[in-house]
């Protein structure tokens, strides 16, 4: 028996372009154009609906990162242009996030370093790029001025912006022409809000990616689930200050204390199935973005994909 | 004394006149918007003398537009000025000014021109510029007269010196101008657009020294079109000029363009944040009270015209703290006095309601209740540290500013503890209750076509809607029509926003389809209808908040109320715990309703079921209440006795007590329609 995948709904998800070609003024080899679902993630039938993209999450200062993955990957974490390439060649992700961790420091003040990281990491990958910027409401005006610069011409995904701070980021994206992240603390009528005052100060909604907060599986990923699905919702029933395509990532993930306190014999294992159980559940409640940490993660979630859709939907280059 | 209106005139003709004369072709280097001033208003390319005067003649001899070529036609031949000059600055620079003003890091932009009668003056105001987040640019004398006075400039200085003649500062409005095309989406030839963003969104602001040509005064009068306020020191009369004086300028500048520095810090020795808010001072604890019953108190906020009141000043009339003695009680009148340019006299009761929250924030400080029932106390902690009367005062000035940017621009706070004088100012304070408490009660459904939402409480009940009207407040209580309103213009984007009622459905159930419409968008296609009045027929939605639960009691025919405070069982064999659990979190429940008490008093309560007289019960305590408001109301209303038909737990605990009750007394909802 036939059902009507649509229901009643009659809106669908904004598009969102990330990345950008030669053609399209960057240097990227491919661009990807993610939004536009018209239903629930994985119901959609017509040919060449997209399945989410797996981004590989790295950082310029590895203090700040998980052992489990710096143990994985070795001296690579200390070269974030050597990381994003072999990110891209080896690990098979379709985008690169980088964390400008070393932004975390105390009274950090280099802000040219940043740059020259973008930069060097834009030179290292041609994937598209998702930039995280400071932690530091006192340096976010300089950093973000720097990323967005930096990244002139390539379409960025630049994170994060919050109720309290998003000034500075999307004075970033409307100068440059990226798109921002808008993170809200796993709250629809938040993640609305947020998306409305970044629409007043002038961003456009096809520049907006939503991250409704990820908990990780175990540790309050339900109430990410459940935002989620309400912001799908909301958005397919015809709210468009929440049909934007929403990008998760569980940073906790690999620090909850079944993967801590595992043994070393299979802590690796167990950190992998985490990631990418919380990943792929993340993927059936809406993300379009998953992600990750441990390279071992993304062949999984790969493989769960292709066998719950067809390919990604790539809009430029190969 | 220049008089500007005739010297737009002649400037007007002399610039029309040199236009004509223009040779040769010129352009500007790094920049994709060509002129940018001609290009956004018409989207064509100006580089020589034909599409100059076509551009010229498309603007209707806009004088910006004249002084824009004529600039860059004298650029081309003579070169480009010598540092410190910028001239024309390039679109990777202004990419970056664009991202500090979105950003906030600017506040907003300035261009100062004309020669300073002392470099003294003009270095205070940029000083004051500098101070208060502003970018400046600089053409024409104005910029050696600052450099004589060692003023240093630059962009880190935020003082920019476009050019050493007055004309230089049409660079200004190109800046201005492609802002507009790569923040604001104007796109060029689109001049309605652009003339809005300027308006609304350029905070921009020019200040005029004397001695400008005719030319240049045209030139700078024709910044008026983008909605900048041109403001005159000396020299100049007539126009649209305002004239000021060096003390004023900046601040007379930025307050006519909305432009506002943030208050961050609050200047007293304890400490303010909503963190304290819920933290009461028990009497040990106290240092003083005031009011409570046990001195009189009272507080008023009013509005003012802004140059009747000082930002920020406090005044105390009568003893400071260190002449009370310890845990004793004090007279206090707390008088707050506001002006803003978009503040309105309605806003007053709300923003007074802010009075509470805000001295509650305060660690040491404590209040409850309203108006001229207030109760307010200090703590002995607070005083050792060294608070003050004055600091609740200095408390207040900085929140009010700092919640309210949009609204007020200037707060100013009177604090009398001397009790003749606090005595005389309540009689006033008692004539502004009774005249707003008039404004409010006086208002019908009828009289208005817009309501007000509120959806504060999806976030834990997604689809639930408030449809709040003058007679139907918020079913917490805790929101009016008019608070909406206000909320509304206060936060266009926030939880409250108007709905227009539309043509009518129903008139007894109270049904629009204005309402409907916006209901369903936002229960989020949820709730299709929902009738105001009526509890029975597609009755709003309940998130959790109610004061009180109204519903059916079919045996009777009628309809009880119950209260949040009351803990027993009612008639309908639930206690209102059950009842809330049962019809709350967003749900539309046919029967049952969730209301204020306010509500109870309105004519609109229970229209759909045919009025007031279908209420069979309440709480005792919920009728003592209302008792003395409610019974005048049904006197006025033909009905004195029906006060009295109203059961409670007392009389009718259950519902055959009920029965047996409304048969005796022979209450009128036995003999009405039936409800099912």
């Amino acid at each position: 028996m036939a059902y009507d995948l649509h229901f009643d709904w009659s809106s669908s998800i904004t598009e969102v372009m990330l990345g950008a070609t030669k053609a399209e003024g960057g240097t990227r080899r491919l661009s990807y154009r993610i939004g536009g679902g018209t239903t629930l993630p994985f119901l959609e039938t017509t040919q060449g609906s997209s399945a989410p993209l797996i981004a590989f999450e790295i950082c310029d200062n590895p203090q700040y990162w998980s052992p489990i993955v710096r143990n994985y990957c070795g001296d690579l974490v200390n070269d974030c242009g050597e990381w994003a390439k072999t990110a891209d060649s080896g690990y098979g992700s379709d985008m690169i996030r980088l964390y400008l961790t070393s932004t975390r420091q105390r009274n950090f003040s280099d802000i040219p370093s940043v740059g020259k990281t973008v930069e060097s990491v834009l030179s290292n990958t041609s994937l598209p790029l998702i930039i995280e910027g400071s932690n530091e409401p006192k340096i976010d005006s300089e950093v973000f001025l720097k990323c967005g610069e930096a990244g002139q011409g390539e379409r960025l995904l630049l994170g994060t912006a919050e109720a309290g701070r998003y000034r500075s980021i999307a004075a970033a994206a409307m100068a440059y022409n990226h798109s921002v992240i808008a993170q809200s603390p796993i709250d629809v009528n938040l993640a609305k809000q947020l998306n409305i005052l970044l629409k007043e100060i002038g961003l456009s909604r096809d520049h907006i990616i939503i991250d409704p907060y990820t908990g990780s599986l175990g540790y309050g990923f339900e109430y990410s689930y459940s935002a989620m699905e309400r912001i799908r919702f909301s958005a397919l029933k015809g709210d468009t200050d929440l049909a934007m395509p929403i990008i998760c990532s569980a940073v906790d993930t690999l620090t909850v204390k079944e993967i801590r306190e595992a043994g070393p014999a299979i802590q690796d294992d167990i950190a992998v199935q985490w990631e990418f159980t919380t990943g792929l559940a993340a993927a059936i409640a809406g993300s379009e973005i998953i992600c990750v940490r441990h390279p071992k993660t993304i062949p999984l979630l790969r493989k769960a994909f292709a066998s719950l859709k067809s390919g990604k939907n790539t809009i430029g280059g190969q | 004394m220049t008089d500007v209106e005739l010297a737009i005139k002649k400037g007007e003709s002399q610039l029309k006149a040199e236009i004509t004369k223009i040779e040769g072709t010129f352009s500007y280097e790094d920049t994709a918007y060509h002129l940018p001033i001609s290009y956004a208003l018409t989207g064509i390319p100006v580089y020589d003398r034909i599409t100059s005067l076509d551009v010229f003649s498309r603007t209707k001899d806009n004088p910006l537009v004249a002084s824009e070529c004529i600039l860059a036609k004298e650029t081309a031949q003579e070169g480009k000025e010598v540092s410190p000059y910028t001239g024309f600055i390039g679109d990777s620079i202004i990419r970056k000014l664009g991202y500090s003003l979105v950003d906030g890091s600017i506040l907003g932009l300035a261009l100062i021109v004309g020669s300073p009668k002392s470099s003294g003056t003009a270095a205070a105001i940029c000083r004051e510029l500098q101070e208060k987040y502003m970018l400046t640019f600089l053409a024409g004398p104005v910029v050696p007269s600052l450099s004589s006075a060692g003023v240093k400039l630059g962009l880190d200085y935020r003082l920019i010196p476009l050019g050493s003649k007055t004309l230089h500062g049409v660079h200004f409005v190109d800046i201005i101008a492609r802002v507009a095309m790569m923040f604001g989406g104007v796109t060029p030839g689109d001049i309605n657009r652009l003339l809005t963003y300027a308006a609304e969104r350029a905070k921009a602001i020019v200040i005029v020294f004397p001695g400008l040509s005719d030319e240049e005064i045209a030139l700078v009068d024709g910044m008026r079109v983008l909605g900048f306020p041109i403001l005159s020191l000396g020299d100049y009369s007539g126009g649209a000029w305002i004239p000021s004086t060096p003390e004023e300028i900046v601040s007379t500048g930025m307050e006519s363009k909305g432009i506002r520095v943030n208050v961050t810090a609050i200047p007293i020795p304890m400490g303010c944040s909503p963190a304290f808010e819920g933290k009461s001072i028990r009497k040990e604890e106290m240092y003083v009270e005031f009011g409570g019953g046990r001195s009189p108190a009272f507080e008023l906020l009013c509005m003012k015209n802004s140059n009747e009141i000082v930002d920020g000043q406090v005044t105390v009339i009568g003893p400071e703290i260190d002449s009370m003695v310890e845990g004793s009680a004090n007279p206090l009148a707390i008088i707050i006095e506001v002006a803003g340019k978009t503040m309105k006299k309605d806003y007053e009761p709300v923003l007074e309601r802010r009075i509470h929250n805000f001295v509650n924030y305060g660690e040491g400080s404590w209040h409850v209740a309203q108006r001229d029932l207030i109760w307010v106390r200090l703590s002995k902690e607070a005083v050792a540290k060294g608070v003050k009367i004055e600091h609740l005062g200095k408390l207040l000035a900085s929140k009010f500013r700092m919640d309210f940017p949009q609204l007020l621009d200037a707060v100013s706070v009177t604090l009398i503890t001397d009790k003749e004088k606090v005595l005389a100012a309540k009689k006033e304070a008692e004539l502004v209750y009774e005249e707003r408490d008039a404004r409010i009660k006086g208002m019908r459904d009828g009289d208005v076509n817009i309501y007000y939402s509120c959806t504060l409480c999806q976030t834990f009940a997604p689809n639930h809607v408030c449809v709040i009207t003058p007679e139907r407040p918020a079913l917490c209580g805790a929101i009016s029509w008019l608070d909406g309103k206000i909320a509304y213009e206060m936060s266009p984007s926030g939880a409250n926003q108007p709905i227009e009622k539309g043509p009518e459905i129903n008139a007894q159930n109270g049904e629009f389809e204005g309402v409907n419409r916006f209901v369903k968008k936002a229960s989020h296609g949820e709730i299709d209808r929902c009738s105001l009045y009526s509890v029975m027929e597609y009755p709003m939605t309940c998130c959790g908040c109610f004061e009180c639960i109204a519903l059916m009691l079919p045996e009777v025919n009628g309809i009880m109320v119950v209260n949040r405070e009351f803990k027993g069982l009612t008639p309908s064999g639930m206690s209102f715990s059950t009842l809330a659990g049962t019809i709350g979190g967003g749900a539309q429940t046919p029967g049952f309703a969730g209301i204020s008490k306010g509500y109870i008093l309105s004519d609109r309560f229970l229209q759909g079921e045919g009025g007031i007289e279908r209420l069979v019960w309440m709480p005792a305590q919920l009728k003592e209440e209302l008792k003395s408001r409610l019974s005048k109301k049904l006197a006025e209303q033909g009905k004195p006795d029906l006060f009295d038909k109203i059961a409670d737990e007392t009389n009718a605990a259950t519902i055959e007590d009920l029965m047996v009750y409304m048969d005796r007394i022979k209450h009128p909802a036995l003999t009405m329609k039936p409800l099912v």
